[in-house]
């Protein structure tokens, strides 16, 4: 028999009971409308996922220094570290063609109080980080009302307008501010304190965060200049080195690279790719799992074809003597059973594919449209049936009913062509 | 090696049933020459469509040898059983056994589907036969839209597609009234003469049985007589 007499004998046959036909390969449908809506919202989620960790910056690397075991002379201070994130090493890696940006970065320690003094007025301030953009999506998005954005790398201040109304100051008198001296002040446990004049460089709001704080940018000049005094330490960057270092490659293969390198360096280096893998293999279990549910109704639904077609099997035993009577091969008889359950999980599937990306197209915009109504500003699509996932729903729908059809074949296969003749 | 159409050397069969069993045949041996009419006639239980079932591959003997075309049946497994199903033999059964979902056309090409000639070919030789069979204005009428005798005709078509040497037929004219059992018998004896088909054909009926060159009289699965 040809494969084209297969699919249209089967096709025919099927065509004659059709509700039988369609009420068998439901179950195929079912499980089929489960998995495809599970994986396609896995694919979806996933695909929002590496969007957001692209928009971090896959390029992007953490290095940190290493500490070295905490002993009894450093009870409550930080152990001593192993390597020391340099100045050195800084200019090293500016210096490489594959790193596109190099932005060391100080710590202020969380017992700090920092106090900001404008026109004799003081006000308790909390530093803050402040870069936005790629490096820094965790960041609240800040916008400058007056002045500019400080370099890192300048001994200048931006404060936020909360701690300015803390202060008194109205609006009005913003932009006559930049530029202007402000002074930092901090006390130490030990009673003394320490005051160092900076100049204003902007003043910015933030979306979300916190606006209801007073907080204040500081550079790295300043910083260090704060840690040195309490610490009591002249040599503090040669003593400890910069609390870490962020780090901008050209290239994802590049960061892998660089990565490699500082870890043979001993450092401690973080990776957003890592972290994307580290989540990718977790949907990927949950994807799995979902998708088992969907199996679990595809098992039921082989359960049912393989009903269907016992039943076939027994209401054309006559048919089948007569098949083997004019030349059919007991392969051939079984080639048929199988192609017609097969075809049941086919026609399951093809339902089940519509159905499943018809209900994920549902499901994103019932979703986004809950969103918009609890003022969640979000453009995403959750549900991603891919070509992948409709072949791979469809291959499985039809290797379902495939199987399912391997032991009642085999009977129809195997009946007696005499016995099957007197089959009333 | 034997040349003969049919050739049958002491043919036993017997059916178990539970513990008991019974003999359909004791010891048959009859040869048939090619294109020759052979009816095998004789009561209920006398084994002839035993014979016949065991000459078309649908049975196996118990004990004795048969060749059909100088091969030899009694050694071949499921596979060489399927061929000569296939290429030696048809079949017309009493009651058509035709497939009713398929038109006449349809039905007589089936056959050569196991063959795998291309459908064009089939429906083109089916169309032929029906034509020889009188059935050539009933090409695309299905099984229940034609009479007993043209549902026979049909099964007849269908049974010579693949071009057999030999056509055995159990009761071929059991189903249809006197008249029409009379206008398929002549239909068979032109097959045998025109086309020099072997024919073996079950039958009770001595007005059936009178087309035949040769009469094989069965009773109690043992050969009684043979005659004209």
């Amino acid at each position: 028999m040809t494969f084209r007499d297969l699919i249209k004998t089967s096709f025919g046959n099927l065509g004659r009971h059709k509700v039988r036909t369609v009420l068998s390969s439901v179950g195929v449908t079912v499980g089929i409308i489960t998995i495809v809506a599970m994986v396609s919202l896995g694919i979806g989620v996933r695909h929002e996922m590496l969007g957001s960790f692209e928009a971090l910056g896959l390029e992007t690397l953490r290095v940190y220094p290493v500490t070295e075991e905490r002993t009894a002379f450093d009870l409550f201070g930080e152990p001593p570290r192993k390597v020391l994130l340099t100045d050195e090493l800084v200019d090293e890696l500016r210096a490489r063609d594959d790193v596109l940006k190099v932005q060391p970065n100080l710590n202020l320690p969380s017992t700090m109080k920092v106090g900001l003094e404008m026109d004799g007025q003081m006000v308790i301030v909390r530093p803050w980080q402040l870069q936005s953009g790629p490096d820094e999506p965790f960041v609240p998005e800040t916008e400058f009302v007056t002045g500019e954005e400080p370099s890192l790398d300048t001994a200048v201040i931006a404060v936020n307008t909360y701690t300015l109304k803390e202060l008194d100051i109205p609006q009005a008198d913003y932009p006559a501010l930049i530029g202007q001296e402000v002074t930092i002040v901090l006390g130490a446990p030990r009673g003394d304190s320490f005051r160092l004049p900076i100049k204003l460089a902007g003043i910015f709001d933030t979306h979300y965060g916190p606006n209801d704080r007073a907080v204040v940018v500081l550079g790295l000049p300043v910083r260090l200049e704060m840690l040195s005094w309490w610490h009591n330490s002249s040599d503090y960057l040669a003593r400890r080195g910069y609390d870490s270092l962020l780090i901008r490659t050209t290239s994802l293969n590049d960061a892998t690279q660089i990565l490699d390198l500082l870890e043979a360096r001993e450092f401690r280096v973080q990776s957003v790719k890592m972290m994307l893998d580290m989540v990718n293999r977790g949907m990927i279990v949950m994807e799995t799992m979902l998708a088992s549910v969907g199996g679990l109704a595809l098992f039921v639904a082989s359960i049912g074809i393989a009903n269907t077609m016992v039943m076939a099997v027994y209401e054309r035993t006559r048919e089948i003597g007569v098949l083997k009577a004019v030349g059919a091969s007991p392969a051939d008889i079984r080639m048929l059973f199988v192609v017609e359950s097969a075809l049941i999980g086919l026609v399951g599937g093809v339902v089940g594919t519509v159905v499943g990306w018809l209900l994920g197209k549902g499901l994103d915009r019932l979703i986004l449209a809950i969103m918009e109504w609890q003022d969640i500003q979000v453009q995403a699509t959750f549900f991603v049936v891919t070509g992948g996932l409709v072949a791979a729903a469809l291959g499985f729908a039809t290797l379902v009913g495939l199987l399912a059809g391997l032991y009642p074949a085999a009977r129809a296969a195997r009946l007696d062509p005499l016995e099957a003749l007197r089959h009333q | 090696m034997n040349v003969s159409a049919i050739c049958l050397n002491n043919l036993h069969r017997r059916y178990e049933m539970g513990d008991a069993y019974v003999d359909a045949l004791r010891g048959v041996s009859l040869t048939v020459a090619r294109g020759e009419f052979v009816a095998l006639v004789g009561p209920s239980g006398s084994g002839k469509s035993t014979v016949l079932n065991l000459v078309g591959g649908l049975d196996r003997p118990t004990e004795g040898q048969i060749w059909v075309d100088g091969v030899e049946l009694t050694g071949q497994d499921e596979r060489g059983l399927t061929a000569h199903r296939r290429h030696r033999v048809g079949f017309v059964f009493q009651s058509f056994n035709l497939l009713p979902r398929l038109t006449a056309l349809e039905n007589v090409a089936l056959p050569l589907m196991f063959s795998d000639v291309q459908e064009q070919q089939r429906l083109a030789r089916a169309q032929v036969l029906l034509e020889q069979v009188g059935l050539g204005d009933r090409l695309n009428h299905l099984p229940t839209q034609l009479s007993g005798g043209e549902q026979q005709r049909v099964a007849i078509a269908r049974a010579l597609v693949a071009e057999p040497g030999l056509l055995l037929a159990d009761e071929p004219t059991g189903n249809l009234d006197t008249a029409t059992g009379g206008e398929i018998m002549a239909v068979l004896k032109v097959l045998n003469t025109g086309r020099d088909l072997t024919l073996l054909v079950v039958t009770h009926d001595p007005e059936v049985a009178a087309f035949a060159d040769r009469i094989v009289r069965l009773r109690d699965g043992q050969v009684l007589e043979e005659g004209t």
